[in-house]
């Protein structure tokens, strides 16, 4: 880890001139504790890092809208200060019940939600929460901006459909009234470790019956990815053991599970199938 | 126990170097920098087996800041024979001509910053000629894979002596125990069991990673090192270079942690052989992923077999044990040995046989982790008791109580058990378990249950530990002692013995850090042995002083009994404040060694580490997930000499061992580690410590131990697996015998029981 | 491209400069440049807690974190807490319950418990374990941590009410 510069723009323009489109070894840094540990490990050898802190404007703060109906935060937000903001806790409280077992209290001091995304490490807690929550990543770059929905980042394991002069600035993320979420992470080696799966659901119900959802599955796959078989499954279905163990099913059928060292293929599918249906039906529980 | 009240044995004496801990500046070698000193870096074999063909440092050398790459070959310019280890010979400093296993260190990068000869390792290749490779101890028993050409034992423990040096097997030591007939009990027993357990490979871990600074000038060597045996370090250093032991220095501050991994000699010979070669100062300090290819501990294969009558007698007992000691011997062949003969459990048995086998793999070397070899094999011998008891219908805890060994009893061995509160501690949990109420077992798809296992341990012997207590001018005292203190509390209960003697306050005693040319031998801090043997040598050497104190008054024709202060004696001999007094003694117990042929001995432990442990667990059906809802530990520790440092001795080994139960694993892959960090292998957190956690010891004494003491680190790793593993038995019928106790486990035992086997598969 | 640089900070209340190089991690210019041990690495990984200090009043990981971006923040390391002879209540209380063994990962929890007390006064057992799970102790000395955070959320409480 040696042999970098870091720069430290304090404008976009800038930032774009330190970036480079072509030159993998030149990148941003937001909080670095992902970049970090990639550096160390000397699986990645930076050039130069530019540092996006001195970025002010759009890259920091949590913005309520007027009328409630969503949330604007800068990419260079941190975890705790997302985990702390009263807004989001009362408005998105599947955020801090996520924080809750995300990493420890101090990657969470530096770790940013712009950075977040960008490291597209399909075990990360957050990002199935923010595609659950049907949340939109507003992207710069030199050529321009765009908004994407969040799980439109992700192109499978470490991937981003981001160019290497683009980043994310930051997140939009709606408030829809009489939606719940909630966050399984599913560990099986220790109490605290990585998940074996991560399990975000999103869902408006009424009584026990499903109008609409949102089902994202992380961990166990090589990057978030909605499960829209079984969303099909459960959308507009009363909530019941064949209707969960059918969605169960039909997640299992949608998704490539891969063995890893936090368990077999088999073994996580049978997670998944039992997570979902208990995931849905703790969801209803809370309305009740 | 009625005993005089006494202002240090058996007071909570906070310890000694508490305010250094957490104020940050307590030394640990981790810190150390010398003027001139370069950093080593290592590069590691990415294969498990092969000959080298071909090493090219060239663009390593070539990095600006790089001071210079070494192989072995440089090594030998200094140190012409470069292989090392305890129990063998067998462990080259570099990879020398082969390498035994995937990160084996095979070069090293010398540079003054050690990010610049970290990046210059990265420009090291390597061509090697990949050779077939054995992982499985059972395999490697019978393999044409030969880790090892020619067997090289080392002399340097008489318990180890009889090792021969062979050809043409991965057997490094075999150890075999035979009393009685056990043929014949087995044709007469009502019932015969059988069943094979295994544990796995495991690692210490110490938050302090190994670090050791060697500083070698004008034929003199001085080394700083996170060691626990510094007085072995000093002689296996010397033999090395071939130097009297007076050129060799060893100091030791704290350790970060030791667990037996500390032990013997570990990076000490690297970065000697490098500062010699360097001239400067080199510093070798691991990462944390490092550390998994510095030592483990063994992973373990135990086919155990015993006859038993209708009333639950246990007739005979044979057990063959297989310790998988990967690519070097370190210190395996000892725990093969002293694990091996109480490999039988402790409980009284007619006839037994025991075969204990040390065998050479191409994984990371193993050696001592707090419990030598005794957790695994009382993982194998309780599930083994309760799997007997559930088949004849009998009390878990009745059927242990009728073949319990009492004292008086001779163990296997034959050498008689003494002070070994083997029943008080049995009991002791049953009741903190309320073993005789019922259970609430759950229903539905939560299911509950609990489990119980005692287990005993013997003490590494025969070992020498040497004390110097120093009565200064003042009448102030320093213990000088090579005891590492490395968390267990050391430093603070010698200076309670040391103190007793002398009647004084603990806190008012200097302890003497490890500095072999100060402090005096000592075989090392290990395996339960510092309280009793360094602590009967501080107390003589207190006594040395007292008498020498009394001689002194006398000397200067005081009446017996006149008790004048000591600086008034220093002052009437001296003419003024000047001179020491100075106490020595050193200990080593009776000991006899095994017999070669039949196992026996009249001596074989100084005395016998005694753990018994329960669980409660909570089963989640559907995921094979669970919860230890209660976990209790209790241990003999004899006399506890300071009760407050003995309960966090216990709970802390505890919670190691319940790491070691649960979630860790080195987990391989074609020979390759594929989980060596903290990030994948996971050791116990806040979050893991079962909500009731009940750590105790035994109201007990160890007649012969200082003050009734004697040692308590490893007592609660022996009996805490099974109780847990037979507690999942209990609470849904399944029987995992191999370690770790992972839900997918549980879950894909409770599919088969059901005959419904994983939907995919 | 890679060259030193000069950064100024606020150590332990005392304002600081050093140059170092940009690979360089706080935790090392703490030890190499201001001689302050308490800080350690360990598992490097920004998991076990032994590197923790305190950026601009927030406990980060010293081994994960560039020195460059100290520059102009408030740092306050383990050495900072005691006053004289005065150790901080929670030392005392970590030195009361025995809450450590080989003391190596000591100095980040004190610091990690620090401001754990500042966040939850009187933190339930369940937001102590939660709070602390990224913090490793090897000894495990866990049970007698749980003791300490209390006692010395007791003590504040206690100086609280006289004051």
């Amino acid at each position: 880890m040696t042999g970098f510069e870091i720069v430290e723009p304090e404008s976009l323009e800038e930032a774009f001139r330190l970036l480079d489109p072509e030159d993998p070894a030149v990148r941003p840094i937001g909080g670095g504790t992902a970049l970090m540990l990639m550096m160390k490990a000397q699986i990645y050898k930076p050039e130069r890092l530019v540092s996006l802190r001195r970025l002010d404007g759009r890259f920091s703060g949590i913005d309520i809208a007027a009328d409630g109906s969503g949330f604007r935060i800068g990419a260079m937000t941190t975890f705790s200060m997302l985990e702390h903001s009263p807004a989001i806790r009362r408005h998105l409280p599947v955020i801090a019940q996520t924080m809750k077992t995300l990493a420890n209290v101090r990657v969470r001091n530096v770790a940013s939600v712009g950075g977040n995304l960008a490291h597209a490490d399909p075990h990360l807690d957050l990002p199935p929460v923010w595609v659950a929550l049907g949340a939109r990543a507003v992207v710069v770059g030199p050529r321009g901006e765009r908004t994407i929905p969040v799980e439109a980042i992700f192109e499978g394991y470490y991937e981003t459909s981001l160019a290497n002069d683009e980043l994310i600035a930051e997140l939009e993320v709606p408030v829809r009234a009489g939606w719940d979420a909630l966050y399984v992470k599913v560990t099986t080696r220790a109490a605290h470790d990585w998940p074996a799966l991560g399990l975000a659901v999103s869902a408006e119900l009424e009584g026990r019956r499903i109008r609409d959802l949102r089902l994202v599955l992380s961990a166990a796959v090589d990057k978030p990815t909605r499960l829209a078989a079984a969303e099909a499954v459960l959308r507009g279905a009363e909530i019941g053991p064949a209707t969960l163990r059918a969605a169960g099913e039909a997640a299992v059928a949608e998704t490539e599970i891969e063995s890893d060292s936090r368990g077999s293929a088999a073994y996580k599918q049978h997670l998944l199938r039992v997570h979902l249906g208990r995931a849905i039906e703790a969801l209803a529980a809370k309305r009740v | 126990m009625a005993r005089t009240a006494s202002r240090n044995i058996g007071q909570s004496i906070p310890r000694l170097e508490a305010r250094e801990k957490v104020t940050g500046r307590a030394e640990y070698v981790h810190h150390l920098r010398l003027p001139g000193m370069l950093y080593g870096k290592i590069f590691r074999s990415t294969v498990p087996h092969a000959r080298i063909k071909s090493v090219d440092v060239s663009a390593a050398q070539a990095l600006e800041g790089v001071y210079r790459v070494v192989t072995i070959d440089d090594i030998r310019e200094a140190i012409p024979h470069p292989y090392y280890g305890p129990a063998f010979h067998d462990q080259p400093i570099l990879a020398d001509g082969k390498v035994r296993f995937a990160g084996e260190p095979v070069a090293v990068v010398l540079a003054a910053d050690p990010h610049i000869a970290q990046e210059a390792v990265g420009l090291i290749s390597a061509e090697y000629e990949e050779l077939p490779a054995v992982f499985d101890e059972v395999e490697a028993m019978s393999s044409d894979v030969l880790v090892h050409d020619v067997l090289k034992p080392a002399a340097t423990f008489p318990d180890l002596k009889h090792l021969a040096g062979r050809t043409g097997t991965n057997v490094a030591l075999d150890y075999h125990l035979l009393r009685g007939d056990p043929e014949a009990g087995f044709a007469a027993a009502d019932h015969v069991f059988e069943h094979t357990y295994r544990s796995q490979q495991v690692m210490h871990i110490p938050m302090e990673p190994f670090v050791s600074v060697a500083d070698a000038a004008d034929g003199r060597l001085t080394l700083h090192t996170a060691s626990q045996s510094p007085s072995f370090v000093r002689i296996e250093i010397a033999r090395l270079l071939g130097w009297p032991e007076n050129r060799v220095r060893v100091k030791v501050p704290y350790l970060g942690g030791g667990f037996g991994g500390k032990l013997y000699i570990k990076l000490e010979a690297l970065v000697t052989a490098l500062s010699l070669v360097a001239r400067r100062p080199v510093k070798v300090a691991l990462t944390m992923e490092e550390q998994f290819f510095m030592v483990t501990r063994h992973p373990c294969t135990f086919t155990i077999k015993s006859g038993v009558n209708k009333d639950g007698t246990i007739v005979a007992r044979t057990c063959k044990v297989v310790w998988n000691g990967g690519a070097y011997a370190d210190i395996g062949p000892r725990v093969t040995q002293k694990a091996g003969f109480t490999s039988a459990g402790p409980y009284d048995i007619e006839n037994v046989e025991i075969h204990s086998y040390a065998v050479y793999t191409n994984r990371p070397p193993c050696g001592a982790l707090r419990g030598f070899g005794a957790p695994q094999t009382a993982w194998a011998y309780e599930c083994h008791m309760d799997e007997i008891a559930e088949a004849l219908g009998m009390d878990k805890v009745a059927f242990r109580r009728k073949n319990l060994l009492q004292n008086g009893r001779p163990q296997a061995t034959g050498t008689i058990v003494q002070d070994a509160a083997l029943e008080q501690a049995l009991d002791q949990v049953a009741d903190r378990l309320n073993w005789n109420e019922p259970l609430d077992r759950g229903d539905g798809r939560i299911r509950r249950g609990r489990g119980i296992a005692v287990g005993f341990k013997g003490i590494t012997a025969p070992t020498t530990s040497v004390a110097i207590v120093n009565l200064y001018a003042d009448g102030s005292c320093g213990l000088y002692i090579s005891t590492v203190e490395m968390g267990q509390g050391s430093d603070t209960v010698m200076a309670q013995i040391a103190a007793e003697v002398l009647d004084m306050d603990a806190a008012a005693i200097k302890v003497v850090h490890p500095d072999t040319d100060v402090t005096p031998y000592d075989m090392g801090t290990l395996g339960s042995r510092s309280t009793f043997h360094m602590g009967t040598a501080v107390r003589l050497a207190a006594e040395d002083a007292r008498k020498k104190i009394a001689e002194l008054a006398r000397e200067l024709g005081l009446p017996e009994g006149s008790n004048l202060p000591l600086p008034e004696l220093f002052r009437r001999k001296y003419g003024m404040q000047a001179g020491n007094i100075i106490g020595t003694a050193s200990f080593i117990p009776k000991y006899e060694k095994p017999d070669a042929e039949t196992g026996h001995s009249r001596n074989a432990t100084p005395f016998w580490g005694v753990g018994a442990s329960g669980a409660e667990v909570e089963v989640d059906t559907e995921t094979g997930h669970y919860r230890i809802t209660k976990l209790v530990n209790v241990a003999d520790v004899g006399t506890a000499l300071n009760p407050k440092l003995v309960q966090v001795q216990l709970s802390g080994a505890g919670i190691m061992q319940l790491g070691f139960t649960t979630t860790e694993e080195m987990v391989y892959r074609d020979g390759q580690l594929t989980n060596g960090s903290l990030a994948d292998y996971k050791i116990p957190t806040l979050l893991d410590i079962p909500p009731e956690f009940i750590n105790e010891h035994v109201d007990s004494e160890q007649k012969d131990g200082p003050f009734g003491g004697k040692g308590a680190g490893e007592s609660t790793t022996i009996a805490l697996s099974p109780a847990i593993g037979n507690a999942l038995f209990d609470a849904v019928g399944v029987r995992l015998t191999d370690l770790p106790l992972t839900p997918e486990k549980i879950f894909r035992a409770l599919c088969e029981a059901n005959g419904t086997p994983l939907a995919g598969e | 491209m890679s060259s030193p640089r000069t950064i100024r900070f606020t150590l332990n209340g005392e304002p600081v400069s050093a140059t170092i190089m940009p690979h360089e991690t706080l935790v090392d210019v703490l030890q190499h440049r201001f001689d302050l041990r308490g800080a350690r690495e360990s598992c490097g990984q920004g998991l076990c807690g032994c590197c923790t200090v305190h950026v601009d009043g927030k406990p980060v990981s010293g081994c994960l974190f560039l020195a460059v971006f100290a520059d102009g923040a408030r740092v306050d390391t383990v050495e900072g807490l005691a006053r004289g002879d005065a150790l901080d209540p929670v030392q005392e209380a970590f030195i009361e319950a025995g809450a450590f063994q080989c003391g190596f990962c000591t100095p980040g929890f004190v610091m990690m418990v620090k401001q754990l007390l500042k966040e939850h006064p009187e933190p339930t057992d369940e937001e102590v374990r939660h709070y602390l799970t990224g913090n490793l102790c090897r000894c495990s000395a866990y049970p007698e941590i749980l003791d300490a955070v209390k006692l010395a959320s007791a003590r504040q409480a206690e100086a609280a009410r006289r004051a």
